[in-house]
């Protein structure tokens, strides 16, 4: 008997209780849609998580000072700026670059006082770089003419009850570690999706820092923007002998936790995959017993005319592989268009707005699932089924055909 | 020829053991239509178990053509049983998804025959039996006596040396038992084709040509007509 005939029977043979396979292949399809539409979710929040971050204020790559990033001293600034610029405004791959004077400090006023880093910006250059711009909600992107003017974030805002033109004071140690103050008026309260950041985070304009500190130069961050996300590891790269007293980073470099939660992510939804279609399994080897049951007397019949043990440990084993790649093509396909279609359209979780924020992420949430993640969801539902098959194929093996034969 | 020396077979050995076959020797000569008889637990069905190599005997021997198939291993047994005996089942035991000529040939396909064997083996026994014409029903769509000839044609299908039946007739009605006899009649006399029946049926006991007699695991009588 070859194996198209054994092929042939065990079809047949899931055929023969309709409602059963039904039931049985619902039941994966709809455990496959639960499993592939919670990667998609996952997937589709690191991603709109990593995208915020990168738009907002991470760009592609970043270039410090080895010294800054070590302690944020405000005299470590960029090494090279000159050479490294030139490098950048001929590099085609480069869409757009700014500089930014970083200073820890503390920004007070009648309310209390609050840690926070201040990024001094050129606004025209930023906004080729970063999309804080397009946070605003409420007053202006440094439009006002007057120098210090500062744009805080909205959970900052609401922690000093800061509005439109409050008066705030940044502090900081200047180069000779002496303490500087600066007085600013708020201009803009921006939301950027990621409310630790809006907490952390204030913009200046360069002019109003450089103004104050007569004896400062430089900057400590220049923050770039590439054609292409992927392109950040050739450029890091090429930038990286321009000053070995520098430090170029990608995005991933400069935000670890990020970088980490999208390979967390990936182990983490295959465990959660894993468990599901490990509970599907159950439900396919329970139905396969019940099938073994009720054909105690035929498999008896196979084993005294003849058919031996690999025989019908496949006849079954492909009985119960049937079941599973029976539902798999539906289960993706079902899968493939609710993921396609909530890609664009996204899901609205305004209901869920606040706990999103903290994730750093906004509130409507596109689907997405790496066509990779559908071929190992494939691979899986296989394997699980190759060895939901063998409990019921071994269970098939211990009927005594005398036995089941005798049985009317 | 098959011949059973001294056969034992013991269910529960120690405490409550039951002899269900006790020390059975005898020959059964090519071309035989016996009929083993006798009360239930008699011992008939444990004794056409033992013959047919599907239950192993506490003891003795079961000589089939100069093999004793009680020494085969069980890999052994299982093929041998594949291409020298046919079994015909009380409840015909007929796979529910496959036609009639399907389960003729499923033999066959286990044999490893090559199609062109197949098909016109399975025309042959078809005809024979009297149900070519619905050689592509289910085994749903044929009525009991159909079914049962379709396990005679399929007991067949291997060539084997000798079929064993276990009472093959109990769930016949009248005209179904007297056409199955009559195609394993004359598939026993034109083929030479040796058949074991055991039986309580007196229709298949007025026409076997031996019946043998079993009351408590041994032979009382043994008659040649």
């Amino acid at each position: 008997m070859n194996l198209l005939t054994l092929i042939k029977i065990s079809w047949r043979n899931i055929w023969r209780n309709k409602l059963r396979s039904f039931v049985v292949i619902f039941s994966i399809v709809f455990g496959l849609l639960g499993g592939i539409i919670i990667i998609a979710m996952s997937y589709g929040l690191n991603e709109e998580r990593m995208n915020n971050a990168v738009d907002t204020y991470l760009s592609h790559i970043q270039i410090h000072n080895i010294l800054f990033s070590e302690d944020y001293n405000i005299k470590h600034t960029i090494n090279n700026l000159d050479i490294i610029e030139k490098a950048i405004n001929e590099d085609e791959r480069v869409v757009s670059y700014s500089k930014r004077i970083v200073l820890n400090g503390m920004l007070s006023n009648s309310n209390g006082s609050y840690g926070i880093q201040v990024k001094g910006i050129e606004p025209e250059k930023e906004v080729k770089v970063t999309n804080t711009y397009e946070k605003i909600i409420d007053g202006e992107y440094f439009k006002s003419k007057r120098d210090n003017t500062i744009l805080v974030g909205k959970k900052l805002a609401d922690k000093l009850n800061l509005n439109l033109k409050s008066k705030v004071v940044i502090t900081f140690q200047d180069e000779n570690y002496e303490l500087t103050s600066l007085l600013y008026r708020v201009e803009g309260i921006f939301r950027s999706g990621n409310s630790r950041y809006d907490e952390m985070n204030v913009f200046v304009k360069n002019k109003s820092i450089i103004k104050n500190l007569p004896g400062f130069k430089g900057y400590h961050e220049m923050p770039i923007l590439l054609n292409d996300i992927d392109l950040r590891g050739e450029v890091k790269k090429d930038l990286i002998p321009l000053s070995s007293e520098n430090i170029v980073e990608g995005w991933d470099d400069i935000s670890k936790e990020l970088a980490y939660a999208n390979e967390m992510l990936s182990a983490v939804l295959y465990i959660f995959m894993m468990i599901i279609l490990s509970g599907l399994s159950f439900g396919v080897v329970n139905t396969m017993l019940m099938a073994i049951l009720e054909r105690r007397k035929e498999i008896g019949m196979l084993m005294s005319i003849g058919m031996n043990r690999y025989k019908i440990f496949m006849m079954i084993s492909l009985e119960t592989i049937f079941l599973s790649l029976i539902a798999l093509p539906f289960g993706l396909l079902t899968s493939y268009m609710i993921v396609d279609y909530y890609s664009v359209v996204g899901i609205d979780l305004s209901v869920v707005e606040a706990g999103l924020e903290n994730f750093g992420v906004g509130t409507r949430l596109y689907f997405k699932v790496p066509n990779e993640e559908y071929f190992n969801v494939s691979l899986m539902v296989f394997v699980i089924s190759i060895f939901s098959s063998v409990f019921p194929s071994i269970r098939a093996l211990k009927i005594n055909p005398v036995e089941a034969t005798k049985t009317i | 020829m098959i011949e059973t020396k001294k056969l034992l077979k013991i269910y529960n050995p120690g405490k409550y053991e039951v002899k269900a076959v006790n020390d059975v020797s005898t020959v059964f000569a090519e071309g035989e239509f016996t009929a083993v008889v006798g009360p239930s637990g008699s011992g008939k069905t444990t004794f056409l178990n033992c013959v047919g190599g599907l239950d192993t005997p506490s003891s003795g021997d079961v000589i089939i053509s100069d093999e004793n198939i009680t020494k085969l291993s069980g890999a052994e047994i299982i093929k041998y049983r594949l291409n020298n005996i046919g079994f015909v089942f009380q409840a015909y035991n007929l796979i529910p998804v496959l036609s009639a000529r399907e389960n003729i040939e499923m033999i066959m396909l286990l044999q490893g025959a090559d199609e062109k064997i197949r098909k016109s083996r399975t025309d042959e026994l078809l005809n024979q039996v009297g149900l070519y014409e619905m050689r592509n029903r289910r085994p749903s769509q044929l009525s009991g006596g159909q079914q049962q000839r379709v396990a005679v044609a399929r007991a067949l299908a291997s060539k084997p040396k000798f079929i064993l039946a276990d009472e093959p007739t109990a769930n016949l009605d009248t005209s179904s038992t007297s056409n199955l006899l009559d195609i394993m009649n004359k598939l026993n006399i034109n083929e030479k084709i040796t058949f074991i029946f055991s039986t309580h049926d007196q229709r298949v006991i007025d026409r076997a040509r031996r019946v043998l007699t079993l009351e408590d695991g041994k032979i009382v009588n043994d008659i040649k007509k």
